[in-house]
């Protein structure tokens, strides 16, 4: 497959039309509102920064990055239950299983060999579904390049949090784009250097959030 | 959980305050009563309510509620991405096996908003009267592509002036003549009438 190909795959597999749940998680954005300690634009782009640089960059690349380069059911419950067991936070863990349990639905229904083999594995209580293997896995065996596939797992990321944001009432849509065009660069110079060996996240803030979100009043958002 | 969804999906859709949660609460003993295994699935908007107070009803076994939040996107949970609903369904349906029917309450949202088929076998928008009586005439998507149109609260009309033989006539005219009940949940008036709506429909089962 050539490279425009691997691309036309990602604008149509990363747009917002296509259906995998992801406008439903904010990843602790709504109850850092709520405590008021995001508060605008700036707030926002420092949040998605930290999510991207220490959590995505560090953990989620690298386990999307094994899952595309194996086939093998083993080793992807394997990266599974490892993400399972470095995530703290019960709604992060939940997020991240719902939210790769709806990426596989749809590959699935479109016939994606590798998210059909997935969902078995999960129907059989052998993995749980976490969103950056099934990322890994079902976009790689859809054509993707392993650069395409993790530049549109960040993507997805950032693109999902300043959605979230615009509808926690933090920016506006242009204001969100400015974010995104900043987050770009930064995507681009993550992906420059190789990822880390092994995987490992330090979001503290945004964890903790996450976990007082379970008991917050108010749920627009799964986290 | 690979094998196809075998229980029926009814979506529940309609403005807030118009009566689905009532709704749900005639509908869940009258299935129980007739020995359907049922689960329900809301999609409440800003917090956990409605699947609270299902839960906490004492109607149901308190495990087969489960809201999905919506991100603050009614539309697009029940439309133009369902797959969180439609997981959800599946856990359910995991879960509970034998499953015969989930009802999807959809988060209050306004006329424009339908289930997507790939979602639900079936859906039911909900209006009441002291929404106004020209809500069938504004003709709203949910008003007009519902495959049950309920209005609601019935005793309500003569306090709120809505004349309900012209507001149900002007439905039945808006709907070409599908069907439309009028309904008072709260004293369980003409649910008969919507359950045996979806057992013909949904269950085949009569």
């Amino acid at each position: 497959m050539t490279d425009i190909n691997s691309l036309l795959t990602a604008l149509r597999m990363g747009d917002s039309a296509f259906p995998s749940g992801g406008f439903a998680f904010s990843w602790g954005l709504e109850t850092l509102v709520e405590d008021g300690k995001v508060k605008d634009a700036a707030d926002v782009l420092e949040f998605a920064r930290i999510q991207l640089r220490h959590r995505w960059a560090t953990a989620d690349r690298v386990m999307a990055r094994r899952a595309a380069e194996t086939g093998c059911d083993e080793e992807w419950s394997g990266l599974d239950r490892m993400l399972d067991a470095m995530t703290l936070a019960s709604e992060l863990r939940a997020g991240s299983c719902q939210a790769g349990r709806a990426l596989l639905r749809a590959h699935a229904g479109l016939g994606n060999q590798a998210a059909l083999r997935w969902r078995r594995l999960v129907a059989d209580g052998r993995a749980h579904g976490h969103l950056p293997v099934v990322q890994g896995a079902v976009w790689a065996r859809a054509g993707m390049t392993i650069e395409v596939l993790e530049t549109l797992s960040a993507w997805t990321l950032m693109s999902g949090i300043v959605q979230a944001a615009i509808r926690l009432s933090l920016t506006g849509p242009l204001e969100a784009q400015a974010i995104l065009g900043e987050v770009t660069d930064d995507i681009a110079g993550i992906l420059a250097v190789r990822p880390p060996d092994e995987p490992h996240a330090f979001t503290p803030l945004a964890d903790i959030a996450v976990m007082r979100h379970e008991r917050g009043d108010v749920r627009l958002f799964a986290n | 959980m690979t094998e196809p969804l075998s229980a029926a999906r009814v979506g529940i859709g309609g403005p807030v305050g118009s009566g689905k949660t009532a709704l749900l609460e005639c509908l869940i003993p009258a299935f129980a009563d007739r020995g359907t295994s049922l689960a329900v699935i809301t999609n409440d908007l800003v917090t956990r309510e409605d699947a609270e107070r299902l839960q906490r009803s004492g109607l149901i076994e308190p495990s087969r509620v489960v809201a999905v939040e919506a991100g603050a996107c009614p539309h697009t949970v029940i439309r133009e991405d369902p797959t969180l609903n439609l997981d959800a369904a599946e856990r359910l349906e995991m879960l509970f096996r034998p499953l015969d029917l989930v009802l999807l309450e959809s988060g209050g949202d306004n006329l424009a908003s339908t289930f997507s088929a790939e979602l639900v076998d079936y859906w039911i928008f909900v209006i009441d009267v002291s929404g106004g009586g020209d809500i069938p005439r504004k003709r709203g998507p949910g008003v007009l592509q519902a495959d049950l149109l309920v209005i609601n609260k019935a005793d309500l009309a003569p306090h709120v002036g809505v004349d309900l033989a012209a507001m149900t006539k002007e439905a039945r005219d808006v709907r070409h003549g599908r069907p439309v009940i009028v309904t008072n949940c709260r004293t369980g008036e003409a649910i008969d009438d919507v359950v045996d709506h979806i057992v013909r429909n949904v269950l085949f089962d009569d």
